[in-house]
């Protein structure tokens, strides 16, 4: 590693003039003292990395190739692709529910913010006080997970908030978070409530950058309001909702705090997420092997999406 | 404009979602002054009878909230200092200083951002459980609770950080080679062009990305969740009250845990408002969170 010239270092060496060759030596010695000045600089950091990123994967992916009760590092017992297979074997339920409910939050998720996020930017923009909305639909974002979680709990419990609107309405109350039907559409809310102000902000600034000589011209043409968002604001910002789509798709996939706050992945599993399942199949049922498995399993669908999005972004960028 | 003949319905619809949004907040400081058997029954009501401050006082008293926010302080500052410290280092190397494998270094700093968090949460609890030398290992990492029993065990994995040093090599590279190179024709070490020049520029990049870094660690749970399941000592705010909500009977303690959610809320949303241009900024740059 510490070998390999980069490009630019090689160039720089093949076109130092001849002139300068007595100057070279003291040159090179400059050179090597910034090479080793640079890698002070970095030791921390790439210390960090090999400690806390080169070794946890290596170990993360042998563990998912072995059985383990998690005590002596030497009782580490290989079986090849056993775990894998047996997530997907006949009457696991990594595959359905688990995994279903994985991509039914995410997808959820994103089309509720999104929507959410549409219509907020859209109007945001020529309202009075848009700092202030938007500084309030940012609140959730930098609430911790455990406050969002219990306060939206307690807010669907039968004499919480919630029914208590729906019993004003004249309907009768829903146990939101015990009934299996309602569990997971009532986390998914929580956690499109919690985002949606990341999205807003992203959507707010693709909105900005559309000339506002199209929305004149429209204008003079006699379009309608409809026409204009669906025929001008929504081509233009396609780049920002695309992006907003794929990072609420990631999140989504990964995120299983809210639900350990709010169901434990109850009742029953109707909220049982991937990688909550990775999470107690380690730390409550001590199966390290399973548990390694599934965080690989979700990890692969989490990279595909994200190299998904560099593709398209990179050809995108090579349109424009 | 054609949608300007619409300001009601635009106003409507942003009004509407502000107070869904903020609702919840209401209704967790509301719920934080009831009284006993107000909170959770029959009829639902927003308002508390009588804004009394009795919780709070539980609150400090059931949780022990001085030793939480004490936890929650020192883990934060540490980690924010630590990912300031290394991301200004690391980003200056890879921004101005030329030595061989700058663009494999860089490449690897920007492969750090795409794995998600989870997939390190089992080894690294089982690189701190067998950590040398720490809470009674023996030099292999055997023997002993290793690093889970002390509080460093909350910082440790989160001490550097990907996008930090991204965000601060980005921001470097824009400062101009000129000025750095006559202060080391004037003789001065890299160090100390680093630190008399380098730093005090990029005054920018260090507010935004300490807050970023600041609230994120404020706020985290899953891993602090871990290692307070090894050590109880070492707890932080959210898992805290996390613990209290789930161990006591729900109905009677809701209003002591709301009290203690809107104190442990109140440090970041105060810093999230004083300088939410800077967190916003950051944002933006770091995408979606």
């Amino acid at each position: 590693m510490v070998n390999t010239l980069t490009p630019e270092a090689a160039e720089r060496a093949a076109h130092r003039p001849r002139s300068l060759a007595p100057a070279a030596g003291r040159h090179g010695r400059a050179r090597r003292r910034q090479a080793v000045v640079a890698y002070l600089f970095l030791a921390p950091t790439l210390l960090f990395f090999a400690v806390f990123l080169v070794l946890p994967l290596g170990f993360a992916l042998l563990l998912s190739m072995s059985r383990w009760t998690g005590f002596r590092l030497g009782d580490i017992d290989p079986v090849g692709l056993d775990n894998f297979t047996g997530l997907f074997a006949d009457g696991s339920t990594f595959l359905a529910p688990i995994l279903t409910n994985t991509l039914l939050f995410a997808l959820g998720t994103v089309a509720l913010a999104l929507a959410g996020s549409v219509l907020v930017a859209t109007c945001i923009d020529r309202l009075r006080f848009q700092g202030l909305w938007r500084t309030l639909y940012f609140l959730p974002i930098v609430t911790t997970v455990v406050a969002v979680g219990n306060v939206w709990k307690y807010m669907y419990e039968p004499g919480g908030l919630v029914n208590g609107v729906l019993n004003a309405l004249g309907l009768g109350s829903t146990a939101f978070l015990q009934d299996p039907d309602t569990a997971l559409p009532s986390v998914v809310v929580v956690q499109a409530w919690a985002t949606v102000g990341s999205a807003i902000l992203v959507l707010t600034a693709g909105l900005k950058s559309v000339p506002q000589a199209y929305y004149e011209a429209a204008a003079l043409d006699g379009a309608g309001p409809v026409t204009v968002f669906r025929r001008i604001t929504l081509p233009l910002l396609r780049p920002s909702l695309l992006f907003v789509c794929i990072t609420q798709f990631l999140s989504g996939l990964q995120s299983f705090a809210l639900i350990n706050v709010m169901t434990k992945g109850g009742p029953g599993d109707a909220t049982d997420v991937a990688a909550l399942e990775m999470y107690r199949q380690a730390f409550s049922y001590g199966d390290w092997g399973t548990a390694s498995a599934a965080a690989f399993v979700l990890f692969l669908v989490v990279l595909a999406v994200t190299l998904a999005q560099l593709w398209f972004f990179r050809r995108k960028g090579e349109d424009a | 404009m054609t949608r300007r003949r619409f300001p009601w319905f635009s106003s409507l619809l942003v009004v509407t979602g502000a107070v869904l949004t903020v609702v919840p907040f209401l209704d967790m400081v509301m719920t934080s002054f009831k009284g006993p058997g107000e909170a959770g029954t029959l009829p639902y009501r927003f308002l508390p009878k009588a804004f009394d401050l009795s919780n709070y006082r539980a609150a400090i008293d059931q949780l022990d909230l001085p030793l939480l926010f004490r936890n929650s302080v020192v883990v934060t500052t540490a980690i924010t200092a630590s990912v300031l410290l290394t991301s200004s280092l690391a980003g200056y190397a890879l921004a101005k200083l030329r030595f061989p494998g700058r663009d494999f270094v860089f490449r690897l700093v920007l492969s750090t951002m795409m794995f998600p968090p989870f997939v390190f949460l089992i080894p690294h609890f089982m690189i701190l459980v067998h950590w040398p030398l720490a809470g009674g290992n023996d030099l292999f990492g055997r023997g002993g609770a290793g690093l889970t029993v002390s509080i460093a065990a909350l910082a440790v994995p989160f001490l550097v950080n990907g996008f930090g040093i991204f965000l601060t090599r980005q921001f470097m590279v824009s400062i101009p080679d000129e000025v750095l190179e006559a202060a080391r024709i004037d003789g001065a070490g890299e160090f100390a062009v680093w630190w008399r020049i380098v730093v005090p520029q990029t005054r920018p990049v260090v507010v935004t990305l300490g807050l970023l870094t600041f609230v994120d660690a404020w706020n985290e749970y899953i891993w602090a969740l871990l290692v307070s399941t090894a050590d109880p000592d070492v707890m932080t705010l959210p898992v805290g009250i996390q613990l209290l909500q789930d161990h006591v009977d729900p109905a009677r303690t809701m209003p002591i845990v709301m009290a203690g959610l809107v104190l442990s809320v109140l440090p970041v949303l105060i810093l999230f408002l004083l300088l939410q241009k800077h967190y916003i900024r950051g944002v933006m740059l770091s995408g979606l969170k």
